[in-house]
């Protein structure tokens, strides 16, 4: 993590895009900034939170989205700047209050930044925020650099204050995630004051009560406020065109998709040929912009990740702008020119401009992939997704699925997200059946544990972290206890939001910034919802198995079983080894009936190696971090467990 | 004897619902697991051939094979089996009065064993509440707790194979025909295990009709009395018809009829009333209460009946001939009924690398479905 405040006004930084939008807030003079961690977005809550740490700024990892949401907000309505961040799918969660967030209006500045995930790297969804900007008719900014990510940051903050609405910041992972070069602006002195007015009247965007209603009269207002910010979008300079005044192709483009496009165009040579109209403005387009650079071609190219927003906005505006910019042929997603799913990179576009222009271009030779693929094979082991060694998950879904498979009546699990979604893969035994958002997978046992009268007997079994039993799955749960549904509720609470880098949430006593904060007891809250609570360490195989024997064999509603062990990557349970791990070489059965690689084969914690050559199991010291659990699953005793002195 | 791995296993027993549980896979490796009366491969193993398919009682079983094993000549299908005497027989003196389902000849044969050492250890069938659990005894006093009928299916082989893997190799089983079955597979070594010495020194079978699903039975009867409560069962010989139901607050009746539907399909398959790979088979005694009929097909067998009838822990009287001869229809029955579903399953001499649950000489296919039952 890069201090942000340590380098003054001038200087020359290497920042990741989240870094910039950091300091961007930090010098726009943020106050209060909430976020739930999802990534590619988290770093920007975890920069604030260093930051806090020097002045009057509180920052907090919150519950969810929505309460991140309604936290900043609360800021804003008491005249604050206040920054929210999220995920793509975040922005889902919140959505409900940012639709009546926007037609109440804000008061001191506020932004939304939401970073998707093109391509899903760090995601189960390939979903986009964007929609919601139109959605709920706020304005929407996309970056497209670095430093483009620190002003945009600032203006936004600006802009939110003259249309007294929050303004939405788009990032994609590769901006997000990726560095460049920025120069840094001033910080503000640190002066603001917290009140909230509300004896004004109810129109009265500054001194009433803030609410969305009177709803027309309030709406007609938040789109009035709009058509403002479209005006200074045409005159933004977050907008900008490169290429000849008379362009054969128009190429539309936003965020990382400005930088492939540059590059596209760059590698091609057509820079006589293709003008690139690059928007940092994508909701409510430009018009009058868009009807300048419209008019100069017939051919026009959108370029961006990952559904269509800007091509349909695009072809909108054209069709109302017909008579006067002519009929253009429109490029993109819709007639397949460019991908409709994943991420685009320089290699797409360019392939777009190929099928365009007819330009001959021989990128990376035809059989290159072949290639590369033939010598993968032989020269590159397949690597699956893995838990990593030592990791409690891989220890609670052995005993997860040996009491499923044991209990023999076609039992499931439905999961959520977290590092445990993997365990739809062989690294956890391939136990989960359904997974989708946040907290769902108790939401969907809780109505399946209803389908009994309908002959449905499975044992119906749900996965969720400590951090994801927060955010969603409590009103699940007090669903399945009240509709008496009949469902096991595993937490698998590893203490902490480990896959997103372990900040902590409201089971940790212990907030963003590093204060000591009251932590809630996820036992307690379970048994007073009703449920019947039983509480295991996943690395004692023995005892949690036969915990969900006893659970599974229960008549009644709902039972919680918390397995509770600290993620292997965190830092207390880093670089710690509790056993000095060895195998018996005279003892182990290798390949042989009796055991088949159970360890190696089966199990497959990284810190175990398969000797091809003396078929038998060794131990990798490096990745070994000794947490002992593959000495009890071997079957001949041959994995020997030392207590560490 | 064709062996094939867990895969195999998993096509052939599990898929076509032929596992009985009788424990023969359980505790040999890590894959197969029992619980509450059902065996379940807990995950895929790929080894071409295992112990699991070689022990396994419904898979690829050739009688013939077993037989020159155990008794030195191709499979008869005499109705009994290979047999030397048919006698009736109870509990001796020298056996204190246990909770046994008739003569408690079984209990008294053991007891005898591990007394004058011709075994180191039994395997039987305990119960824990309801359910029907392995046990490894030692201790010839402790073998009558083990007494009594448990009418369901029980993974007790998992206690013979625990029993070879804690080094054992003089061991007592007790079992009904399909765990025989499974036992005589694997005395023949079917692995070709390098210095091979057979671990079992007495085998005690029991007679068997069919068996009970625990965990059908478990939800039926829970259905009907607290279970909790529940002290023994058995099922008296004809006319009676019914299941009797020993709790704290007296006898439960329930018409057969009403528990048949709780047999598992696998035992409709099985040709084998009176665990004709045993040294010794013991089943009730038809008309004479409180006596068991013993069949003694062994030397092995022969002399452990002498002993314990020596050292008065056994015994002995008269068979009528009556009393065998319905013995031999019932156990004709049986052979011919399953063998008429092992035709209709496909699942009886298979040819064209198509697997089978059992081999038998067709000639003797014929003879036992030609064979007509015997009248007083």
């Amino acid at each position: 993590m890069t201090d942000l405040l340590a380098h003054q006004e001038g200087a020359r930084c290497l920042l990741m895009g989240n870094e910039a939008m950091a300091r961007g807030a930090l010098e726009a003079g943020v106050n209060v900034a909430a976020g739930y961690p999802g990534t590619p977005s988290s770093e920007i809550i975890e920069n604030l939170a260093n930051a806090a740490q020097n002045g009057r700024l509180y920052v907090e990892w919150s519950t969810n989205e929505k309460v991140a949401l309604e936290v900043a907000a609360a800021a804003s309505f008491a005249g604050l700047r206040s920054l929210c961040v999220m995920k793509q799918n975040g922005v889902n969660v919140a959505s409900d209050f940012l639709l009546h967030l926007a037609g109440s209006g804000t008061r001191g500045g506020m932004v939304l930044v939401a970073c998707d995930d093109p391509g899903a790297l760090s995601s189960v969804n390939e979903g986009e925020s964007r929609h919601f900007a139109r959605l709920v008719e706020i304005p929407l900014l996309e970056p497209g650099g670095f430093q483009e990510a620190l002003d945009m940051m600032k203006w936004a903050f600006a802009l939110s204050e003259k249309i007294r609405n929050i303004v939405m910041v788009r990032s994609v992972t590769r901006l997000s995630h990726a560095s460049g070069n920025v120069v840094l602006g001033p910080l503000p002195g640190v002066d603001a004051q917290a009140v909230f007015r509300y004896n004004g009247n109810i129109l009265d965007p500054m001194e009433g009560p803030v609410i969305s209603m009177p709803v027309t009269a309030k709406h007609g207002l938040q789109q009035k406020k709009l058509r403002q910010a479209v005006a200074l979008f045409d005159a933004s300079p977050f907008n900008t065109y490169t290429g000849p005044d008379a362009p054969e192709i128009l190429c539309i483009t936003a965020s990382a998709g400005y930088l492939y496009s540059k590059e596209a165009i760059d590698l091609l040579g057509l820079e006589d040929r293709v003008g690139l109209l690059k928007l940092g403005t994508t909701w409510p387009l430009p018009s009058r912009l868009l009807a300048k650079y419209l008019a100069l071609t017939h051919q026009i190219l959108i370029v961006e990740e990952v559904t269509s927003f800007l091509e349909d906005n695009v072809k909108i505006l054209a069709a109302g702008m017909g008579p006067e910019i002519g009929v253009k042929t429109i490029f993109g997603k819709t007639d397949g020119t460019i991908p409709s799913v994943g991420e685009l990179n320089p290699d797409i576009v360019i392939h777009a401009l190929l099928k365009i222009t007819g330009v001959d271009y021989q990128g990376v030779p035809a059989d290159y992939t072949q290639r590369a693929e033939t010598i993968a094979d032989t020269g590159a082991p397949a690597r699956d997704l893995t838990f990593c060694p030592g990791c409690p998950h891989r220890a609670s879904f052995w005993s997860i699925h040996m009491a499923l498979q044991m209990d023999n009546r076609q039992g499931f699990v439905c999961g959520d997200i977290g590092c445990y979604s993997l365990a739809i893969f062989p690294t956890g035994f391939s136990t989960l059946k359904t997974v989708h958002s946040m907290g769902s997978g108790t939401g969907i046992a809780s109505g399946f544990g209803k389908l009994g009268p309908f002959g449905m007997n499975q044992p119906v079994l749900a996965v969720c972290g400590d951090s994801t039993f927060f955010h969603a799955v409590l009103p699940a749960l007090v669903n399945a206890v009240h509709q008496r549904s009949e469902i096991t509720l595993v937490v698998l609470d590893n203490s902490g939001t480990a896959m997103t880098g372990f900040q902590p949430h409201p089971g940790l006593s212990v907030d963003a910034s590093g204060n000591a904060v009251p932590g809630l007891d996820i036992a307690r809250i379970c048994e007073a919802i009703g449920a019947g609570v039983r509480v295991c360490d996943p690395f004692d195989l023995e005892t949690t198995r036969q915990t969900l024997f006893d659970l599974l064999e229960s008549r009644g509603g709902v039972n919680v079983l918390i397995l509770k062990k600290r993620c292997a990557l965190s830092p207390e349970r880093k670089a710690r080894k509790d056993f000095k791990m060895s195998v018996d070489q005279a003892v182990c059965l290798g390949s042989n009936c009796g055991c088949n690689r159970l360890c190696t084969r089966i199990f497959r914690c990284p810190g175990l190696i398969w000797n091809k050559e003396k078929k038998m199991t060794e131990i990798d010291e490096v990745i070994c971090v000794g947490c002992g659990v593959c000495a009890s699953i071997c079957p001949s005793g041959a994995v020997v467990k030392k207590e560490k002195a | 004897m064709h062996i094939y791995g867990a895969k195999q296993l998993q096509e052939d027993v599990f898929g076509q619902d032929l596992c009985i549980g009788c424990g023969a896979c359980i505790d040999l490796c890590p894959y197969f697991k029992s619980h509450n009366g059902k065996t379940t491969l807990v995950f895929p193993c790929d080894l071409s051939e295992g112990r699991c398919y070689a022990y396994c009682p419904k898979a690829e079983v050739d009688l013939d094979e077993l037989s020159r094993q155990a008794w030195d000549g191709p499979y008869t299908g005499r109705s009994l089996g290979n047999f030397r005497e048919i006698i009736a027989t109870r509990a001796g003196k020298k056996m204190s009065n246990g909770n046994f389902q008739a003569g408690g000849t079984v209990s008294s044969l053991v007891a005898s064993a591990l007394k004058h050492h011709r075994i180191d250890a039994a395997i039987l069938t305990d119960r824990d509440g309801l359910k029907p659990v392995p046990r490894r005894v030692t201790d010839w006093r402790e073998v009558v707790r083990c007494a009594g009928s448990k009418l369901m299916v029980s993974p007790t082989l998992a206690a013979m194979n625990h029993g070879l893997r804690d080094g054992f190799s003089c061991l007592g089983v007790v079992g009904t025909p399909c765990q025989m079955t499974a036992v005589a597979k694997m005395r023949g070594n079917p692995m070709s295990k390098e210095n091979f010495a057979d671990p079992i020194a007495l085998t005690i079978g029991l007679f068997c009709n069919w068996s009970l699903d625990a965990r059908q039975l478990a939800s039926f009867l829970s259905e009907k009395t607290d279970v909790s409560g529940i002290r023994g069962m058995d099922i008296p010989p004809p006319p009676a018809n019914v299941m009797v139901i020993e709790t704290g607050n007296g006898q439960l009746e329930i018409p057969l009829s009403e528990i048949k539907p709780l047999i598992p399909p696998t035992c409709f398959i099985c040709l084998d009333m009176t665990s004709e790979w045993a040294d010794v088979s013991v089943g009730m005694f038809e008309g004479r209460p409180g006596w068991n009929t013993l069949i003694i097909r062994s030397e092995k067998g022969a002399e452990l009946v002498q002993q314990a009838r020596d050292a008065g822990f056994l015994e002995t009287g008269g068979m009528p001939v009556d009393t065998h001869m319905h013995l031999s229809n019932a156990a004709l029955e049986k052979k011919q009924r399953s063998l008429r579903t092992l035709i209709r399953r496909e699942l009886i001499n298979n040819n064209n690398d198509k697997r089978s649950a059992l081999r038998v000489a067709p000639g003797i296919v014929q003879k036992i479905l030609g064979s007509k039952t015997e009248r007083p």
